[in-house]
């Protein structure tokens, strides 16, 4: 019997990581495909990897919060006029029907033309269904504080420092009297630190979610950060072998061609930069498909609410596959809208715009904070036109994106909300017999 | 549906290049009016009029398509106004050049043979003052992607000095001509006159053009700095 609710939460959580896959990830890998640097084929190939690796090597972080960050798995056990098994089930379907709430705002949206963030929506599902559940308190209004402050932040800072990179980008590269020396000069600086936030995220203070504690004993965070220093210095020499190789024959050209040729070379750099987008986003938005199936899964498991272990491997790889899936089945369309239209964004912009995005997503992703990818990378986006970086920006669009946001967390808790309830009056009983029997054998 | 597809519009520094290639492309017409003015052969200078004028109004309608795209949109590398005002002056030299032209065929004017070769010459100066311009708007494109600073717009900068240089020597030749003009006026009615002066007059008008057109571009640059 509770094989039937973890089937049924797997699916639907396979479902959330399908529509994740399929609509969002064009994003991650925009710039690369609007650039040119690609064909389609290999950006979903390159992206299909990269999310997954994203998703299993430091999607935990994420998903722990979904899980048990926002809403306090103990204020539903120690309920009034209710046993723990009572409880528990309550949890149980509350994180069904926030997965359920979510996916259908999703659809509902999508239908309706407005830009959606599955971040804001499994939250605010979330959310939703705990107050409801356990009133108040059962939420912790800190963790959301933060979570919603960091929804303002992400996209503010991915601005500000893709602003910043641009401008060096501009100032010292493509300013310069000779842009093709330039580049070979000041390029790699610019892939080491790229190198360096990605290793960062993967093993500073340790992959214990990956390998067991004690195996990785020796991995200190001074060893840490030298492997991610090693990884970064790496990433610089080939980048500097690449650009030297392509670049030493137009030393002596006139600027303009200068110029061209610089965009022309950056153009497979952007690759490598938007497949750490991809990277990203599969760690910090697979906990939206996947956090309320850990939630379920724990509790189905240990008949209880506590949730002390870690979150367990395989619901991190189904996330990832159902990612992949979503993209290989549909994402391949999407992709090609993206490159039609997106041929404004020269290599040089999107460099900056990609890896400012793909620092924000990962540092919010190791200080487990969900946030939305994509709008990280409009505010990314957006930084690089402050820094006189683009032709045009559709300001109709900007506001279109800040306002969704509004819309979505009230939209989907008043789902959740509302199908929690249903399932309360109809299943709270079945699920607590289950969890009970489930507590006395486990 | 992607989000980031929405986001972005279409630069205008493309079709800005476009409305300077057209303009050119009128600018370059002078001089086959001089020279059918010269060989006396009205009917082909009514031909060119009809170019200059379909010409002209293919630059006009970019210039609407840019107009209407341009307030839609933010975050340019340079400001809206000073696009626009580019774009007003660079529209400006085509109805200079279509002025010269209607003022060829409203009425049969004679050029006296000894003015022939300084007309000659003073509408070959007019169309370098325009490759000028047309090479510095050329670089528009390059410009936008240095965000109109650094080693390519000392470049621009450069060019554009040189249309200031070129524009007061168009000056020069058109006092020159005027003088060569009055030492003959014993031997010229006074309607032909009248009409190698507005002729002059609409010739100068594209240079001035021209170099404005070079002078906003400048501040656009040096705006930014």
């Amino acid at each position: 019997m509770a094989i039937l609710f973890i089937v049924l939460t797997v699916i639907l959580g396979f479902y959330m990581a399908w529509n994740i896959g399929a609509n969002d990830v064009a994003n991650s890998m925009a710039d690369a495909v609007g650039s040119g640097s690609c064909t389609i084929r290999q950006a979903v190939i390159a992206a299909g990897v990269c999310e997954f690796a994203g998703a299993v090597l430091v999607g935990a972080h994420v998903t722990d919060t979904v899980r048990k960050g926002i809403v306090e798995p103990n204020a539903l056990a120690s309920l009034p006029h209710m046993t723990e098994a009572q409880g528990a089930a309550l949890l149980v379907i509350g994180m069904l029907s926030a997965l359920l709430a979510a996916a259908m705002w999703l659809h509902i949206a999508t239908f309706l033309g407005m830009p959606v963030s599955t971040t804001h929506s499994i939250v605010g599902a979330v959310a939703g269904f705990g107050v409801v559940a356990a009133g108040w308190s059962a939420v912790h209004w800190d963790k959301m504080g933060q979570i919603v402050l960091s929804w303002f932040i992400s996209p503010i800072l991915g601005g500000i420092m893709s602003f910043f990179l641009f401008k060096l980008i501009s100032g010292i590269i493509l300013g310069s009297d000779r842009p093709t020396r330039a580049a070979t000069r000041y390029a790699p600086y610019l892939f080491f630190f790229t190198g360096l936030v990605v290793v960062l995220s993967i093993v500073f203070k340790g992959l214990n979610h990956l390998i067991a504690e004690d195996r990785l004993f020796w991995m200190t965070n001074s060893i840490s950060f030298a492997i991610a220093v090693l990884l970064g210095i790496f990433m610089a020499i080939f980048s500097r072998l690449y650009l030297s190789k392509k670049l030493s024959l137009f030393f002596r050209v006139p600027l303009s061609e200068q110029l061209e040729k610089v965009e022309r070379v950056f153009a497979p750099l952007v690759f490598i930069t938007s497949c750490t987008v991809a990277f990203a986003h599969g760690a910090n938005d697979v906990a939206n498909a996947v956090g309320p199936l850990a939630a379920v899964a724990e509790i189905l498991r240990s008949g209880n609410v506590y949730m002390k272990v870690h979150v367990p491997m395989w619901v991190l790889i189904l996330g990832g596959c159902g990612i992949v899936t979503g993209l290989a089945m549909y994402g391949y369309r999407v992709m090609t809208t993206v490159g039609t239209k997106i041929t404004v964004i020269t290599p040089s912009r999107g460099l900056a715009a990609d890896i400012s995005a793909m620092t924000v997503v990962l540092i919010c992703s190791r200080l487990k904070l969900p946030i939305s990818t994509t709008h990280t990378l409009v505010g990314a986006i957006l930084g690089v036109g402050f820094a006189r970086g683009l032709g045009a920006v559709n300001k109709q669009v900007t506001r279109n994106i800040f306002g969704s946001w509004f819309i979505t967390v009230p939209a989907a808790a008043l789902l959740a909300i509302l199908l929690f309830l249903a399932g309360r009056i109809f299943l709270m009983d079945q699920i607590a017999d289950v969890i009970q029997s489930q507590a006395l054998t486990g | 549906m992607s989000l980031l597809t929405k986001l972005f519009g279409a630069s205008p520094f493309g079709p800005l290049l476009e409305h300077a290639q057209k303009v050119h492309s009128c600018v370059k017409l002078v001089i086959p009016i001089m020279e059918a003015l010269r060989k006396e052969d009205y009917k082909e200078v009514r031909r060119l009029q009809d170019q200059v004028s379909k010409l002209e109004f293919e630059a006009d309608e970019i210039k609407h398509n840019i107009r209407d795209n341009l307030s839609r949109r933010y975050l340019l590398p340079v400001s809206r106004e000073d696009l626009d005002i580019y774009l007003h002056q660079q529209d400006s030299i085509a109805d200079a050049v279509q002025d010269f032209a209607v003022i060829s065929i409203i009425r049969r004017t004679r050029i006296h043979p000894e003015l022939g070769e300084n007309f000659l010459a003073f509408v070959a100066h007019i169309v370098s003052v325009g490759d000028t311009l047309l090479g510095a708007a050329e670089e528009m494109v390059n410009l936008a992607e240095t965000s109109f600073k650094g080693a390519e717009a000392r470049k621009v900068l450069s060019l554009i000095a040189g249309l200031g240089e070129q524009e007061w020597k168009a000056d020069r030749m058109q006092r020159q001509l005027s003088i060569q003009i009055y030492e003959r006026e014993k031997e010229l009615d006074p309607i032909t006159i009248l009409f190698y002066e507005k002729i002059l007059g609409a010739l100068s008008e594209i240079a001035n053009f021209a170099e404005n057109t070079g002078d906003v571009l400048r501040r656009m640059i040096v705006k930014g700095r």
